[in-house]
């Protein structure tokens, strides 16, 4: 009997709450109804401090009503306290979602430097370790110096997180009838307004996403790469180069603003970064390739490539399931939040990115299999990345079929491109990270224009523009353009800003070791200490003809 | 070469930004960012990346 009493109170308790919020809309309703957020909540009881004693192997009693914080021990518990729990329950569960997401992205750090340490020679271990090591730290000095502020200093309030009401200055130029949002102006060192719950949520998600653009570069530019200019250069990078373009994608910027202001669907829609994290990366990645050179060794006189193996395959997979662990923090938390606003499609957006990842496997060891006899193992692990890479930006607006063919084609996409910049274009990435990341950021981008299948509803809208982002195989063509002009930014405008700051560090600072220090590999002269002290290792280049 | 190319490179970019200013058809408008993606591409492999392959270590 008990039971059903307190059943029928919660029930009251609920009815109350929704008039409470009908009636902050029209007050003439509130009157009517005669419930206001004064009124005393009665007859509802809280468990007995003797059966609390007693344990609740039942989670029966724990959670009730003595848990709502009472405003007024006096008055007692009354609907504005009720409501007020409600509220903060939905942003305490937003941040908690969002919080533990960004834990899992940083993480991914571990997985970034095992893998581009493995696919490095063991003479350059250490120093391939500490470049994925201090890239954390520097990168995120220069985002809360002034990164920050140019991403997200106008991004505005974002409901999931309650309060970023703070980040509200962009800077903005007029063009072609509309304002085009340039950079932020609000929260640089965290400091005045922006010392606020939500914002802080917010810094820490974005952060470990800037660094993942980061070290991207270093698995390109490794064995040659002076560690003080990849400080400069990776600096640089958290401070400028990323924002920037994460500011007109996400942070209320030009491109997000595509639908709105030209009528191109819902504007640029990126919704966990293939562009903004992890084509920024490859871009700049092609910058240094071209800057830096090739090793020593890998390409004889005739321009004829040579395969310069890697000195451990176990950390490079051990490091792409890292990577694949962290990516549920990277596409499912960027929805910031698990409550209300369409956030329950985070099962989706995770099922999403795992099948992407396994086709993006099978289709680049197939590729491997069919075209050179053997199932290579660092380039499955590339196409599990690159899956992983392309579904970034469609998690949120495909269905699993659509998930299913994007992570396939970004398998064999990975390859291909790996044999084209080797063999065509003549540069040397270690890692393969401009084929995973660029080229697959791009391809990522492309795919939400083509695979959106209009049926993600995240608070009814997105960038300001009503409905659900829809791609052309689903009716809108106008989405498509709009990912084809970020596109269009990251090639011609990420290369050349990254170009351009890269080549003037090359002139005042110098990027690449003396061919001695690279013969010798980089941990003794640039660390001080070899990655792995009690090995012999071999004294010159370990070149292999290419198959 | 190399500074013909980043010109060339960002020209790319501004032509296919410039999209939506120049026509409000969404077929006119993909032609021109696709124009733009081809010219800034060409002005990496083009030209950006040969002028840097002159001097490669492979090279000399």
């Amino acid at each position: 009997m008990k039971r059903v009493l307190i059943t029928c109170t919660i029930a009251w308790c609920l009815t109350a709450f929704g008039a409470a919020i009908a009636g902050a809309q029209t007050p003439a309703a509130a009157a009517a109804a005669g419930i206001s957020g004064g009124d005393v909540i009665k007859g509802v009881d809280a468990p007995k401090p003797e059966d609390r004693a007693k344990g609740d192997p039942a989670g029966t009693v724990t959670g009730t009503v003595a848990d709502i914080p009472v405003g007024d021990a006096k008055k007692g518990l009354t609907v504005a306290d009720v409501v007020n729990a409600v509220g903060q329950n939905i942003i305490a569960v937003n941040f908690t979602w969002t919080l533990v997401a960004g834990f899992l992205v940083m993480f991914m750090q571990a997985g970034f430097a095992i893998v581009e340490t493995g696919l490095a020679r063991a003479k350059n271990a250490n120093h391939t370790m500490m470049m994925n090591f201090m890239v954390y730290g520097v990168g995120m000095l220069a985002y809360w110096l002034i990164g920050f502020a140019i991403q997200e200093g106008g991004v505005g309030a974002v409901s999931n997180l309650g309060g970023t009401a703070p980040l509200n200055s962009e800077f903005a130029i007029h063009i072609f009838g509309k304002d085009w949002g340039l950079f932020g102006q609000k929260g640089a060192f965290l400091a005045g307004s922006t010392y606020d719950v939500g914002v802080m949520v917010m810094f820490l998600f974005q952060m470990v996403f800037m660094d993942t653009a980061l070290t991207i570069v270093t698995g390109t530019a490794a064995e040659r790469w002076k560690y003080s200019a990849f400080i400069i250069s990776s600096f640089v990078m958290g401070a400028f180069t990323y924002p920037i373009y994460a500011n007109w994608a996400w942070g209320g910027g030009w491109l997000a603003t595509l639908g709105s202001s030209y009528g191109l669907g819902h504007g640029y829609a990126d919704f966990a970064g293939s562009g903004v994290v992890h084509a920024v990366g490859g871009m700049t990645a092609l910058v240094m390739a071209i800057l830096i050179g090739p090793r020593i060794g890998k390409y004889d006189r005739d321009g004829k490539p040579n395969a310069i193996p890697g000195h451990d395959i176990t950390l490079v997979l051990l490091g792409c399931f890292i990577l694949a662990f962290g990516w549920f923090g990277f596409n499912p938390g960027s929805t910031l939040g698990a409550a209300t606003n369409g956030n329950l499609r985070i099962s989706s957006v995770a099922v999403n990115t795992m099948l992407a990842g396994m086709t993006g496997s099978f289709g680049a060891m197939y590729y491997m299999w069919l075209r050179y006899g053997k199932p290579d193992a660092s380039m499955t692990g590339n196409g599990l990345l690159a899956g992983l890479v392309a579904i970034t930006a469609p998690s949120g607006f495909v269905n699993p079929t659509g998930a299913v063919i994007i992570g396939l084609i970004a398998g064999v996409l990975v390859c291909l491109s790996c044999e084209f910049i080797e063999r065509v274009l003549k540069l040397d990435d270690v890692v393969g990270a401009i084929s995973v990341h660029g080229a697959n950021g791009l391809w990522g981008v492309i795919a939400v224009g083509l695979f959106a299948d209009g049926k993600s509803n995240y608070a009814g809208a997105w960038n300001g523009v009503n409905g659900s982002v829809t791609g052309l195989f689903y009716g809108d063509a106008g989405q498509l353009v709009a990912q084809l002009i970020g596109v269009a930014t990251l090639v011609g405008f990420v290369f050349t800003f990254s170009f351009v700051v890269n080549v003037i560090i090359e002139a005042v600072w110098g990027h690449r070791v003396t061919a001695k220090v690279e013969l010798e590999g980089l941990d003794i002269p640039e660390m001080g200490a070899l990655g792995y002290p009690e090995f012999v290792l071999k004294g010159e280049t370990l070149a292999v003809p290419a198959r | 070469m190399a500074l013909a190319g980043v010109i060339v490179t960002f020209l790319g970019f501004l032509l296919a930004a410039s999209s939506v200013g120049l026509s409000s058809s969404t077929g006119v408008r993909l032609v021109i960012v696709l124009v733009g993606i081809v010219i800034s591409l060409a002005g990496i492999m083009g030209l950006i990346n040969p002028a840097y392959q002159k001097n490669a270590v492979w090279n000399k």
